[in-house]
């Protein structure tokens, strides 16, 4: 449990105790304490754990645990494990090219203004496909990869600037860069989660610490 | 002005009820770690405490407004 949550779980139980109290005996509020009271035990209390509690939500649905707690997901959660190279996700998750905690949410979220929010309304349609529609298998973007996630981190990097295959031809690197040439749909990086492979996939088992 | 008391007081422990009931949602949500824990908080406890917040606050106006009616 992270300190942030103790401290929002003790906001809660405070909260708790302060409106219980009050529920008990109403009648403090007639005396000018018992109005401050109401007013921060009825109002700002709640009000504050309603607002530490949206952000820890937020905070936690950009973790790997909570991508992966649905059931559809499970297979895209075993290829970050696959022990091949060539797979990129499990490449990036492997030698800690992207947080671990943090796999799914730095590659799939748009870096954009409303990249979060965005986020967040296709989760409620996926909720709803979850318990009251079918997911669609296998499943698939929204949109064809931008090319932008990738630039986020390698844009500027020696290993992407200067690499062969980037510069042999003068116009591949330009052509990345305004997402007209894909980094995924070429046959350059097209082992993505390949979760039809994973029956003959051979997986890494990280070593404990 | 004792009804007029009752009726506040009834409308505190009103709210009183509801926010508890928001909180303890909020707090069984947070120990679950899925979409729909979610989904529960935002849309079960965000409605109750809205709502309890709602009722507090009318409580507070109504009180205000009688006297001067009277």
């Amino acid at each position: 449990m992270t300190g942030n949550t103790t401290i929002l779980i003790a906001v809660i139980l405070f909260s708790i105790v302060l409106i219980a109290w009050l529920v008990l005996r109403p009648s403090i509020t007639a005396t000018r304490g018992g109005k401050m009271l109401a007013f921060v035990a009825l109002l700002i209390f709640p009000a504050l754990a309603g607002g530490m509690g949206v952000n820890r939500h937020i905070e936690r649905s950009k973790t790997t645990n909570f991508c992966l707690s649905c059931h559809v997901m499970e297979d895209y959660g075993r290829s970050l494990r696959v022990d091949d190279r060539s797979f990129v996700p499990a490449t990036h998750f492997q030698y800690n090219l992207v947080p671990r905690d943090q796999a799914c949410y730095t590659c799939h979220t748009d870096y954009t203004m409303y990249g979060d929010v965005n986020a967040k309304l296709r989760g409620l349609k996926h909720v709803y496909a979850y318990y009251l529609g079918k997911p669609s298998q296998p499943i698939k973007l929204y949109q064809p990869y931008n090319n932008r996630e990738c630039l986020h981190c390698h844009l500027g990097a020696r290993g992407f600037e200067e690499s062969e295959a980037h510069t042999k031809d003068p116009q591949t690197l330009s052509r990345i860069k305004a997402n007209q040439l894909s980094c995924s749909t070429t046959e350059c990086h097209n082992i993505i989660h390949n979760v039809g492979q994973l029956k003959e996939a051979t997986f890494w088992k990280e070593q404990a610490k | 002005m004792k009804t007029q008391t009752t009726k506040i007081e009834r409308r505190i422990r009103l709210a009183g009820i509801l926010l508890i009931a928001g909180l303890l949602v909020e707090l069984v949500t947070l120990r679950w770690s899925h979409p729909t824990a979610f989904l529960l908080f935002l849309l079960l406890g965000g409605a109750l405490m809205a709502l309890g917040i709602a009722i507090y606050l009318l409580s507070i106006v109504s009180a205000e407004k009688k006297p001067s009616l009277e």
